[in-house]
């Protein structure tokens, strides 16, 4: 039985990072109507960062300095993806200018780092584990669980209580009303294509001593990215949280109940989800447009 | 995927084949066994991949077979070598169709190589048919030399069965209590634990259960993990390649099973660049494999110092595996003059033992390499990790 709250506990670790990255998919699909299918390889770069100043056990300073960096990285290559996609509103054309986007970045990250497969070490002071319900377990992970928690309030703060974040979903509930008001939709939109995109980077970083890096990783992150997304609902920052939760508990719990099934447990939830609630379970409040 | 790091790759074995070339027109005359017959150049297909999730196997074979090639100026059997490369890729759907390229457009003598089982087994009737060639210098699906073996087909590394039968009687004596048996749910995977538990159970062993995990899906083991805490397991058997041993044997120490519960496995949950990947976190994993940098033979250690000084890294397994397919190769062809696939095969059949760096084996009745199994525990030496041999395991039936 105590495995079974181990696995719970696992499933919020993995949740937290879905969050952080599925995140700006969902803002990016709800706001600017773009579905970006370069998120993934967004998300192997910043694991790729950790890779190049991180390695295996290095100091705290470090993957920090990681963190911060893959930020940027995240950013510039969301600012250039924003910039590319605006140059035409048709899906398939944005779908496969994406796509074609993290085929380059994921062949340039193996001509440069190989194709291996790369571990990252957790920083040295929580690199150690710690018995819960009479387990070893990770304190990394657990530091991750705090760090959903810090990230869901943070950016539940920005968007529903701040001037900023009533913009953003002013910007997803009406681009011609915001932009009648005098504001550069424009930018706000790059600012959250950027902002997802960073958030991403970052999560290749933080999940690094979870999942390593390795080629074809942007594709299964990627993958699960937009389940949680479907999931929660477009373009809600509530919807990728319970959508990220959800998909993590049932990816954790499923393999340990049902442990053949355990591949197929997600797109089931998937499948139930679209069969019942199609537009999500959470999804953005006033429609988006088409 | 991989079609840039693809070209990237060619480019150097490719200068190396024109280099080649060039020296062989130069007319050196080195003698091989049977060098009077001075045969024209020998095209030989190397199908390995070069791109995809095995790309890092296909790289080390690559370069096994070219160092073969290196060591004797270029020449199989007294003749200038010509390689064609081409591309597996991950399964047979692009394996096949590069296989069937090499022999019909570039009228390849023999394809050497192939690292996926499904993609050999999907090949296997082409080569029967055509009368061609085929050497798997990785594959290890026991199908390819039992069920649907062939006269055309013929192997240097190993079958899955095998490699996990030498380690069972080991286990059955070092665990003290029952083991549990896990591994990734592919075809590999059930026959790596069905070979390990018929000689592990013969041998007195208990079995305290057995999983198998989605493959290639699986990132986090913590739930399997919890399973076998939970059913009083005293070691496991495990195996898993690639991304997924990375992430199972440094899971296994993060849980904190490492240090009261022995891991052991197939060798390839810790060869190669996996290993470089886990660290330390594999530091006392136990292995059954047929080959390890760390054998302490005057072969082995002169073959992986040349190894290193020309590719900068120690060779794999999948390096031998591939410079042994070239080492049966130069035997035979320089038997096989008219170069038939019936004079090769004719010829492979007496090539009788091969002095190789994993130490002396010779092909079996089903085309199979009969060789030592040793036992292999990971130690931490002087900042890196090594598959040190712990000893010879007696062979399995």
């Amino acid at each position: 039985m105590t495995g079974h709250l181990v696995s719970v506990l696992n499933g919020l670790a993995m949740g937290s990072l879905l969050f952080a990255i599925a995140l700006g998919l969902s803002l990016v699909f709800g706001m600017m109507d773009v579905l970006n299918l370069a998120h993934g390889a967004v998300y192997l770069a910043g694991a790729y960062v950790a890779v190049a100043l991180v390695a295996d056990g290095a100091s705290l300073a470090a993957f920090v300095l990681a963190v911060l960096l893959a930020a940027v990285l995240g950013a510039v290559l969301g600012g250039v993806l924003a910039g590319m996609t605006r140059t035409t509103p048709h899906h398939l054309d944005q779908a496969l200018l994406t796509l074609g986007v993290s085929l380059v970045v994921a062949e340039t990250l193996s001509v440069f780092f190989g194709n291996d497969v790369h571990s990252i070490a957790a920083p040295a002071p929580v690199a150690g584990s710690v018995v819960v319900f009479g387990e070893t377990y990770p304190v990394y992970r657990l530091l991750l669980i705090g760090f959903g928690v810090v990230l869901a309030v943070a950016v539940y703060v920005l968007v529903e209580r701040s001037v900023l974040g009533s913009v953003i979903r002013a910007t997803v509930a009406d681009r011609g009303m915001v932009s009648a008001l005098g504001i550069n939709t424009g930018r706000v939109l790059v600012g959250v294509f950027a902002a997802g995109a960073a958030l991403a980077a970052v999560g290749g970083v933080l999940a690094g001593p979870v999942l390593g890096a390795q080629p074809g990783l942007d594709e299964k992150v990627l993958l699960l990215a937009l389940v949680v997304v479907v999931i929660g609902g477009l373009g809600s920052v509530r919807g990728a949280l319970l959508g990220a939760v959800l998909i993590g508990q049932v990816q954790a719990l499923g393999a340990s109940l049902l442990p053949e099934y355990a591949s197929f447990l997600i797109f089931a939830a998937m499948g139930l989800v679209l069969l019942l609630r199609p537009a999500g379970l959470l999804p953005a409040r006033g429609a988006v447009r088409a | 995927m991989g079609v840039l790091s693809t070209v990237l790759h060619t480019l150097r074995p490719g200068a190396a084949v024109v280099l080649l070339a060039l020296s062989g027109c130069a007319g050196s005359s080195l003698t091989q066994s049977g060098g009077e017959q001075t045969a024209g150049p020998v095209k030989i297909g190397l199908l390995v991949p070069l791109s995809g999730v095995y790309a890092p196997l296909g790289e080390d074979m690559r370069n096994g077979f070219q160092f073969y090639l290196d060591q004797h100026s270029g020449k199989l059997g007294g003749r200038t070598v010509e390689v064609v490369a081409a591309d597996e890729g991950e399964g047979p759907q692009t394996g096949v169709p590069a296989a069937q390229k090499l022999v019909t457009q570039d009228q390849a003598t023999a394809v050497v190589g192939v690292v996926n089982s499904a993609t050999a087994l999907g090949m296997r009737d082409f080569f029967h048919e055509s009368k061609k060639l085929l050497l798997i210098a990785n594959a290890g699906a026991d199908a390819i030399t039992g069920a649907s073996k062939s006269d055309y087909v013929w192997r240097t590394s190993f079958s899955n069965g095998k490699v996990a039968a030498a380690l069972g009687p080991a286990v059955a004596k070092e665990a003290d209590g029952p083991v549990y048996l896990i591994a990734a749910d592919y075809a590999a995977g059930k026959e790596m634990v069905a070979g390990f538990r018929k000689t592990f159970e013969a041998a007195g062993g208990k079995v305290a259960g057995e999983k198998y995990t989605p493959f290639g899906k699986t990132q986090d083991f913590q739930p399997f993990l919890s399973a076998i805490r939970g059913s009083g397991a005293k070691a496991v058997y495990s195996f898993y390649a690639g991304a997924e041993a990375v992430s199972f044997v440094k899971q296994y120490r993060q849980f904190g099973l490492a240090d009261n519960t022995p891991l052991y496995g197939t060798g390839f949950l810790t060869e190669g660049g996996v290993l470089d990947a886990q660290g330390e976190a594999a530091v006392g994993v136990k292995t059954s494999l047929h080959y390890s940098t760390e054998l302490d033979s005057p072969r082995n250690k002169e073959f992986v110092a040349a190894y290193r000084k020309a590719y900068d890294e120690a060779p794999t397994v999948y390096a031998v595996q591939a410079y042994d397919a070239a080492a049966v190769l130069d035997k035979a062809l320089a038997n096989a003059p008219g170069g038939t696939g019936d004079e090769l095969v004719k010829a492979l059949g007496a090539v009788g033992p091969v002095d190789s760096p994993r130490g002396q084996w010779s092909f079996d009745a089903n085309h199979d390499p009969q060789q030592a199994y040793y036992l292999r525990e990971v130690r931490s030496s002087g900042g890196a990790v090594v598959n040190a041999v712990a000893s010879q395991l007696s062979a399995a039936q």
